[in-house]
């Protein structure tokens, strides 16, 4: 019987499609291949939409490329340079997103962890921001790199770049509660940051 | 450089003044952030000639605290939540006799004492227990004076979640107060005011009797009379199903039933039946007096007797007439006659209670008092067999069982039937069941259902009220001239209102917590202050931050700028 339904609803849905082409003088002047053309260009058209969504978190990156490379600084060595633009990007990330919360709920009389717990996602935030500026640093601004290394770099690179919509994923897919995926960011940005300390001095060396 | 730092300054200008009217914005916005929002009913204040009664405040903002308190604790500043289901009344008691301090008293009622359950039916014989409770208890809180705001709330699960988590805190023996956290309960209202001029409203409604051709007499009356208003201890839940809401609701069934009779001159009686809803019961039958004053003389004398209706409908075997004329009076006896005659065709007994008025005592226990203060022949039919003390019985939670209330009123119209077409000791029955002039169950059930969901303290009704509005026009449907009074209530009762509020449930971490948390931070800030300066400084610069005599600053900078030039050359 279910088949049935499932005949009924798909003759509601496609059936004004094919009606509409034989009930209007389409039909007569052959335009099917034209029709095919566009449903193709539209499949096209979708897949670049879903790949935007799913990259849309490289937007930081580029972000990030541009505080790094064309932004002129004053004359601070490298070293320095990746620490001040992570800095900067933490601390403007944790303004925007976290301090009209604050101001709102955390002034109130009732009493919810929700800040404090807030409060240490600031800081793994903290932590990623360095290890991302310093991932891109090794990437844009450092020219002679040992070549086994690149492949990781930029893997490491896409980790963190991709942490954002791995814990949006983790918090409304998996039904994460706030304090396991704050835990989870937490222990994920000290291995990224350590990952990334590994590399940068790793990078270092030859040129010592 | 200058247009560079001037164009960075104004940006950061430009930045700074948005924050900033950011910031504004947000805290305007006031955001509920209470974890629970319950509707909560106050206990009623009032004075009797300047004596205060009742709870005498309203705002509340204390910590919550249960029953399990360790003894002796200062419970000056905390709120006491006490489910009805749990209560020793004998705590309440002695907390009210000895005037303990306390911060307030929240009493939760079981969730089918709502308004919107209705009355009767389910789960009686739980809400039995918990009734008797309640009885005792609004006994006792109406007659003392509470320094403190009292409130009523009704049970859900948050509020029982709320209530067992205090629990859980009380048991390890610490009072909840401002360093130890819990719950704090936040009610956020005015000062209570007096009621200025508390209106009762009377409304009467006339049959008129058949006169016959020729007869310049005036037609005798006979008066139908029962309050409606009541008087609780929370006037938002005071009801009042069967005091006096059977009175009222028999008054209209008798009335409908007599004007089936009287819209056909045929079977018109040669009496006039005045119908009276009056207010002001509790207090004295004020609304009664005034009523009764405002008839002019000679209506007064053509009142043969009037019948007064207060609670019949909750009794089992037993009615009671209470007369304030002694019985040997004939009037008297006639009407006892004519109603023990149909009493005995229906299965009961009605008995007889003698009552002398005091006229020097200004308390009046029966409506009947009243009109025999100004020598009307009047009786009360109750299921009472005491009359009731000042403001008892006057609203509580008893309900009406629906067979004996239908008894009472066939008993009340048959008598008052067979006086008027003169069939005294005869056996008809006018009001036979299965007749069209049968007592009608679906009339009486709807009627007593709105009032067992209307609270009524007249002095918390205006005069257009919807409420009364539909009692005037259900009777306006039933008799002619119906007229309503509007008086003042009598200044030796002073109201005051605030009778509703919300109540906000806040979860409070205690001062306490707020230190603890402050000095962890401050020490994980410390340690990352001191991880990061010795990672990419070195430890001998750590040391360095704490010793700096003054000729070290400028070693320290020089080598800063050394150590620069050097990264610089790195890169």
């Amino acid at each position: 019987m279910t088949v049935f339904h499932f005949f009924n609803c798909a003759i509601l849905t496609f059936g004004p499609h094919a009606v509409y082409y034989s009930a209007t003088p389409l039909s007569e002047y052959d335009t099917l291949g034209t029709s095919v053309k566009a449903a193709l260009v539209y499949l096209g058209t979708a897949l670049v939409k879903e790949l935007l969504k799913a990259l849309i978190g490289f937007i930081d990156v580029a972000g990030l490329y541009f505080a790094l490379t064309q932004l002129t600084h004053r004359n601070i060595s490298q070293n320095h340079k990746f620490q001040a633009v992570g800095l900067g990007w933490a601390f403007a990330d944790s303004v925007l997103h976290r301090l009209a919360p604050l101001w709102v709920g955390a002034r109130g009389l009732e009493f919810t962890w929700d800040y404090l717990l807030q409060g240490l996602e600031a800081n793994a935030n903290l932590v990623l921001s360095i290890s991302l500026a310093a991932l891109g640093s090794l990437m844009w601004l450092r020219k002679n790199k040992p070549k086994t290394l690149i492949p990781i770099i930029y893997a490491c690179a896409g980790i963190v770049a991709t942490m954002p919509s791995i814990t949006s994923y983790l918090r409304r897919g998996l039904g994460w509660q706030f304090p396991k995926v704050v835990g989870f960011e937490l222990f994920t940005s000290l291995v990224m940051a350590f990952i990334s300390w590994q590399l940068f001095s790793a990078c270092q060396r030859p040129s010592a | 450089m200058a247009h560079r730092k001037a164009r960075e300054r104004d940006m950061l200008d430009s930045v700074y003044s948005m924050l900033a009217l950011v910031f504004i914005l947000v805290a305007c916005v006031e955001l509920c952030d209470a974890a629970t929002v319950v509707d909560v009913y106050r206990l009623i204040q009032y004075d009797i000639s300047g004596v205060p009664f009742g709870s005498r405040l309203a705002s509340l903002n204390h910590h919550a605290g249960s029953l399990h308190f360790s003894p002796g604790a200062d419970l000056s500043r905390t709120v006491v939540m006490i489910p009805v289901r749990e209560l020793n009344i004998s705590f309440v008691t002695e907390y009210v006799s000895r005037k303990h301090p306390l911060g307030g008293m929240l009493f939760l009622l079981p969730e089918i004492f709502r308004l919107e359950n209705g009355g009767g039916g389910k789960d009686v014989r739980e809400k039995e227990v918990v009734k008797n409770v309640l009885l005792e208890l609004e006994k006792l809180l109406v007659h003392a004076k509470l320094p403190y705001p009292v409130y009523f709330a009704f049970e859900n699960d948050e509020i029982d979640a709320v209530l067992d988590d205090v629990k859980k805190n009380d048991a390890t023996g610490q009072p909840a107060t401002a360093t130890t956290g819990g719950y704090k309960l936040v009610i956020p209202i005015a000062e209570p005011k007096k009621v200025a001029s508390p209106t009762i409203t009377n409304i009467q409604g006339w049959l008129q009797g058949l006169k016959a051709d020729g007869d310049a007499n005036q037609l005798p009356t006979i008066a139908i009379v029962a309050s409606y208003d009541t008087f609780g201890a929370a006037p938002a839940l005071s009801v009042g199903s069967d005091s006096n809401g059977s009175g009222v609701v028999a008054l209209l069934e008798v009335a409908r039933l007599f004007s089936l009779l009287y819209s056909n001159p045929k079977t018109r009686g040669r009496y006039n039946i005045l119908f009276g809803l009056t207010s002001g019961g509790p207090y004295n039958y004020n609304g009664t007096h005034k009523w009764l004053r405002s008839f002019d003389q000679r209506l007064r004398e053509s009142i043969d007797y009037a019948i007064c209706l207060n609670s019949v409908g909750s009794w089992n075997n037993e009615l009671w007439i209470h007369v304030s004329k002694p019985p040997e009076n004939a009037y008297i006896k006639q009407i006892f006659e004519g109603f023990t005659n149909v009493a005995e065709e229906l299965g009961f007994k009605v008995g007889l209670k003698h009552k002398k008025i005091n006229i020097s005592n200004p308390r009046v226990a029966w409506e009947h008092e009243q009109f025999s203060r100004l020598r009307v022949t009047a009786a009360t039919l109750s299921e009472l067999s005491a009359a009731p003390e000042l403001l008892e019985s006057t609203g509580g939670l008893h309900f009406v069982d629906e067979t004996s209330f239908i008894r009472s009123v066939q008993l009340v119209a048959e008598s008052l039937a067979r006086h008027i077409y003169g069939y005294q000791g005869k056996n008809i029955q006018i009001f036979a069941d299965n007749s069209s002039l049968a007592v009608n169950p679906s009339y009486i059930r709807s009627w007593l259902d709105l009032l067992s969901q209307t609270p009524r303290v007249a002095p918390f009704i205006s005069k257009n009220d919807p409420f009364i509005m539909a009692l005037k026009k259900e009777l306006a449907d039933h008799t002619d001239e119906v007229i309503m009074q509007h008086e003042v209530l009598d200044g030796m009762f002073t109201f005051y209102d605030s009778t509703k509020a919300s109540l906000n449930i806040y979860q409070v971490a205690s001062v306490t917590f707020d230190l603890l948390l402050l000095l962890v931070l401050g020490s994980y800030l410390i340690v990352l202050f001191s991880f990061l300066v010795i990672t990419t400084r070195g430890l001998d610069d750590l040391i360095s931050l704490f010793r700096r005599p003054p000729s070290r600053k400028v070693e320290v900078s020089q080598e800063k700028l050394a150590n620069d030039n050097y990264e610089c050359v790195m890169v």
